[in-house]
């Protein structure tokens, strides 16, 4: 049993109730008075040059307030990573997608504010789309953005150890190609916000669906020119984001801009079809990679080639392209380690960071074809991967630091809850059994813009009362549970129940948090949350031990009471004056209680006025000098191992998950329930990718799929029974020993449902998602070569 | 996605709802569940003048139940059919259908005349239906009339209905003796899919483990409309059932249905998956036989 009052335990979630009753206040319910709405023109077709932009019908038309187009929006570039800002507010020379923002509208209604859209006419002259990695590569195609020959938006060429070296030394040579769709994250919750620009103060507050609201307050304060200390971001209630929110939108810009013309209110949303058209979800990966072993199983080599379909803009692409070769340096020893990793401009939307960002394709390829190498060394798979597994204290070829690693555990976690070994080789025909690894950051080690800034700030404060400690941190609850997971860590460090803590979140006005993506608002925010309850705490020791002429270090705080580690003092004047301070009420102590945190903070706000505290986290010096270093490298690294088992139906290539169990170690499970949650959401993401999803184009580049029935994840019914089982390895660089969860646990879920349909089928399949149809074909591929 | 500008009426009586149809011809819309045309309206494929709202009306929601014939109401919803002990029992191929149609909050609202008259090709209503010579009946002002239901369809979105008619019931003869039927859908997911293919198959038999006496095989998703694989019938007339004899009338299936390629999947796969549902639809349909 754990030694911990609060953490580790399974905690009702602090915003369970509001959302349960539907009392959660998203950017839909939200409206302000003299609001008004915002319309998008988007292009409507895939790549062209704007010859003339006619705003004038759309000016007229009766309840439009504001007109805008790239003249009023201006030409500062912005985009995500300063590396690669492509984007502008509006286009004004080319469009390059099916959606590219041209103009907007505000208006007194969302009607007025469409029809008024529709009205503005565009003259274009249109230029060949290219829809396909090879249309944009090929010789004399135009060019996307002219800095980038060849549409080459960005290209990486690393080498760990040496490659060629490590494969002369190799018995076994094995190359598979592999390729994966276009994705959409398919939250619930469409982007919107509203922008309220005060003219008279000149003070901006955008209330936004995003994940990062400190990224978002910097792009708006640098593309409209006004202080930082001008512009607040607000976040509230988010139905998820998955990493599409972790950039700012064109809407976010667009409805400050027109707040700012109109002095009024504006809101703005996408419909889900602008949801795909806005894109940024993962790419399309086509991975070729090469492996050596030695007979004994011994990695020695990898050569890794990968294409990205980026589409239009770069987004979080510069980093995607680099994480797709640099996540496969661990969980593995592997000597050497060669990438050439190329993300292509197309004129399609952008894609950009999606749940396990750049690793989850080359994940798994790669683990499907460490299943074909162990199958050719007469080997288990599992035996393959436990061989050459890191343990805790490795470091990888690219200089990643495993301060914690409980690969193993969790391969024998897996092993043991499946039954492996009872069920591999010897299920009934059709049926399956597949396994994989993966790990994953818990934070990026540097911020996306270079700077020293703290990641990651909190306060807390006491109430004068005593009664409730104040946590503020501009930290993202997306729907992952972070909120509750800071408020525990609050509580635990304090010493106090989680009752009585009431957390503020997601608001530039409460400090510097990055935001919920790669993983890092348990490791950073924790640290700050821990650091700014533990000087809370002290603060409150020191005036007691004053008080009572003992030494701070006697004195602890546990479930709310003051504990006398030696001899229990004589506390009774203190309790006299807490007691004549609230005078008539009735929840003051007897004289035989314990005395409490509550009297002792008031005793302490008597002594030194509000108490509270800063924390502040950011990470040590990382490892890494080379050039793309500081993609991958992270104050910690989660890892998981996963086993499917499944049936497929030979006749019409349809697959049926039986069964999914997952072993992550996440380090330490602060909310156990919602790590559990994020492993069970992780595999259903992963499930999804695997067996349904896909963004498809017609031939002019326009999404013919772009909503909820024609782009399928998973529902209820294709979810099978899922074992959610903890591993905690207790992480020396995270708060308490946690570490990440959100995203690693998808990396296992895709090539262990390739290895178990080459179980159940004797399929190998090389190209994402195994819809029936191409489960079928394989099949009946398999079937003719085997006769002839 | 805003819907467009539409009157809207909600007649309480038959009787109404057939004048106002009568009046608005082509320019309105009868809407009950709304589960297909309010997305389409959204999508701006359609935007009629008027949307008329007959789910308020009684006899619309009927289901009426005797020895010799079930009538459902067309406004009867999808998720009542599949709960129904009396459709399990009788006509079991229609409730298979139902629970494969959409999600429960779908099918909440969803109504079996809505599945009819939308026309989709890949509608899970329709083939079971079909399978069991279901006919539709339609009102108008001036009269009514009864429509087999394989031949009410007359393509993707288009039926025997015509601008001042009302579909108001469906009749299902519950056929004497030994029968049964099997409906499967296949698409990319397990629930709230767009068919891929989609077969149902009615036979009856003139006793138990006897010879087939009338077989009725519907293929979806492989035409303008359902398709009967008439030539497949046929072989199974006067035979009794077996492995070879299914896998015989299977085959003849693939031959006689005319899929194309989408971006759902090839005209190949679909036509090798009519194959494999018909043999599995047929199996179902004789072991149901041979229990009643």
């Amino acid at each position: 049993m754990s030694n911990y009052d609060v953490i580790n335990s399974n905690a009702p979630r602090v915003d369970t109730p509001a959302k349960a009753k539907g009392k959660a206040i998203f950017i839909d319910d939200m409206s302000m008075p003299d609001m008004l709405f915002g319309a998008l023109l988007q292009s409507p077709i895939a790549h062209g040059k704007i010859l003339n932009i006619d705003i004038s019908a759309a000016k007229k038309l009766k309840g439009v307030k504001a007109v805008v187009t790239a003249k009023e929006a201006g030409l500062i570039p912005y985009g995500v990573s300063p590396a690669r800002y492509d984007e502008n507010v509006f286009c004004h020379d080319n469009v390059r997608y099916i959606g590219d923002e041209i103009a907007a509208v505000a208006a007194v209604d969302l009607e007025t504010a469409i029809a008024a859209a529709s009205l503005i006419k565009v003259d274009y002259q249109e230029l060949p789309a290219l829809l396909t990695i090879d249309d944009a590569m090929a010789e004399g195609a135009p060019v996307l953005h002219k800095k980038y020959p060849r549409n080459i938006c960005a290209q990486v060429n690393q080498e760990f150890g040496n490659f060629e070296a490590g494969l002369k030394e190799s018995d076994i040579i094995k190359t598979t190609t592999f390729k994966s769709k276009r994705q959409d994250a398919a939250f619930l919750e469409p982007q919107g916000c509203i922008a309220n620009f005060d003219k008279l103060t000149e003070n901006l507050t955008l209330y936004s669906s995003t994940q990062v609201p400190h990224y978002v307050q910097r792009i708006l304060s640098m593309v409209l020119k006004l202080p930082i200390g001008k512009v607040r971001v607000i976040k509230p209630y988010l139905g998820a984001g998955f990493g599409i929110k972790a950039g700012t939108n064109t809407m976010e810009i667009v409805s400050c801009l027109l707040s700012m013309k109109t002095g009024k209110p504006v809101k703005m949303n996408y419909s889900r079809e602008q949801v795909f058209m806005f894109g940024r979800a993962r790419h399309q990966f086509v991975h070729t990679m090469t492996t050596g072993v030695k007979k004994d199983g011994t990695l020695m080599a990898l050569k890794n080639e990968c294409y990205l379909d980026g589409g239009a803009y770069t987004s979080f692409g510069i980093a995607t392209v680099y994480y797709s070769g640099s996540l496969l340096g661990g969980p593995y020893k592997l000597p050497n380690m060669k990438y050439d990793g190329y993300r292509i401009y197309t004129n399609k939307p952008a894609c950009g960071a999606q749940r396990g960002h750049g690793g989850v394709i080359a994940r798994a390829c790669w683990e499907q074809q460490l299943d074909m190498i162990a199958e050719e060394l007469g080997m288990d798979p599992i035996e393959l991967r436990l061989k050459n597994m890191m343990v805790t204290g490795d470091i990888t070829c690219n200089d990643f630091n495993m301060s914690s690693l409980g690969m193993k555990e969790c391969i024998e976690a897996v092993k043991d809850g499946s039954e492996w070994n009872k069920k591999k080789g010897k299920l009934p025909k059709g049926k399956g059994i597949g396994m994989a690894c993966g790990f994953f950051v818990s934070g990026a080690g540097y911020p996306i813009y270079r700077s020293d800034t703290y990641h990651s700030t909190a306060v807390i404060k006491l109430t004068e009362d005593g009664g409730t400690a104040l946590l503020y941190t501009a930290s993202s609850e997306i729907g992952q549970g972070s909120d509750t997971t800071m408020a525990m860590i609050a509580a635990e460090t304090l010493g106090i129940p989680l009752s009585d803590i009431r957390i503020e979140s997601g608001d530039t006005d409460f400090g510097v948090d990055l935001g919920a993506y790669s993983s890092r608002q348990t490791l950073m925010t924790g640290h700050a949350v821990y650091d700014a309850a533990a000087h809370v705490k002290q603060q409150i020791l020191e005036v007691l031990a004053e008080e009572l002429n003992i030494s701070a270090d006697e004195i602890d705080i546990k479930k709310g009471i003051i504990i006398f580690k030696k001899s229990q003092p004589d506390f009774s004047k203190l309790r006299e004056r807490y007691i004549k301070e609230h005078r008539g009420w009735t929840d003051n102590p007897s004289a035989d209680d314990p005395l409490t945190f509550k009297e002792a903070s008031r005793i302490a706000f008597l002594a030194k006025g509000i108490i509270s505290a800063n924390g502040k986290y950011k990470p040590h010096q990382l490892g890494g000098k080379f050039k793309g270093a500081a993609v991958g490298t992270s104050p910690a690294y989660g890892c998981s191992a996963q086993i499917v088992e499944l049936t497929v139906d030979e006749q019409t290539g349809q697959i049926t998950i039986d069964n999914m169990i997952d072993a992550h170690d996440c380090g330490f499970a602060i909310n156990r329930v919602s790590v559990e949650g994020q492993m069970e959401g992780s595999l259903s993401m992963g499930l999804g990718e695997a067996m349904f999803e896909e963004v498809k184009f017609d031939s002019k580049g326009k999404i013919i799929n772009a909503d909820l029935a024609e782009y399928k994840i998973p529902t209820a019914l294709d979810m099978p029974p899922v074992k959610a089982i903890i591993v905690e390895s207790s992480e020396p660089n995270g708060p308490f020993g946690a570490k990440e969860v959100g995203e690693g646990a998808i990396m296992p879920t895709i090539p262990a449902i390739l290895n178990a349909v080459y179980d159940a089928a004797g399929v190998r399949i090389f190209e994402l998602p195994l819809t029936p149809e191409r489960v079928y074909q394989a099949i009946l591929d398999y079937k003719n070569k085997k006769a002839s | 996605m805003l819907l467009p500008k539409f009157n809207f009426y909600e007649p309480k009586t038959q009787g109404e709802a057939l004048s106002i149809m009568n009046e608005y011809g082509l320019k309105a819309k009868l809407i009950a569940g709304g589960t297909d045309l309010l997305a389409n309206m959204k999508r701006k494929l359609l935007s009629p003048d008027a949307l008329v709202g007959i789910s308020e009306i009684e006899e619309f929601k009927n289901l009426e139940i005797s020895d010799k014939t079930i009538k459902i109401g067309s406004c009867f919803t999808v998720s009542a059919i599949a709960e129904s002990a009396v459709i399990e029992k009788k006509i079991s191929a229609l409730a298979v259908g139902a629970r494969a149609l959409g999600t429960p909050l779908i099918r909440n609202l969803a109504t079996i005349g809505g599945n009819l008259g939308s026309a989709r090709p890949a509608a899970d209503i329709p083939p079971s239906l079909i399978a069991y010579n279901a006919k539709a009946v339609l009102k108008s002002v001036s009269g009514e009339r009864t429509v087999l239901l394989d031949k009410f369809f007359k393509g993707p979105g288009f039926t025997e209905i015509q601008p001042n008619e009302i579909l108001t019931e469906i009749i299902i003869d519950i056929p004497d003796g030994y029968y049964g039927a099997g409906y499967i859908n296949l698409g990319i997911r397990k629930a709230q899919d767009c068919n891929i293919v989609n077969v149902a198959s009615f036979v009856s038999l003139d006793e138990p483990n006897g010879v087939i006496n009338s077989a009725r095989i519907v293929m979806g998703c492989v035409g303008p409309t359902h398709l009967r694989a008439n030539a497949a019938e046929n072989i199974l007339i006067g035979n009794k059932p077996s492995e070879k004899l299914f896998q015989e009338a299977a085959k003849i299936a693939e031959s006689e249905c005319k899929p194309i390629d989408d971006f759902r999947a090839s005209a190949v796969y679909k036509k090798a998956m009519i194959r494999v549902l018909t043999k599995r639809t047929l199996d179902i349909a004789v072991k149901e036989a041979s229990l009643k």
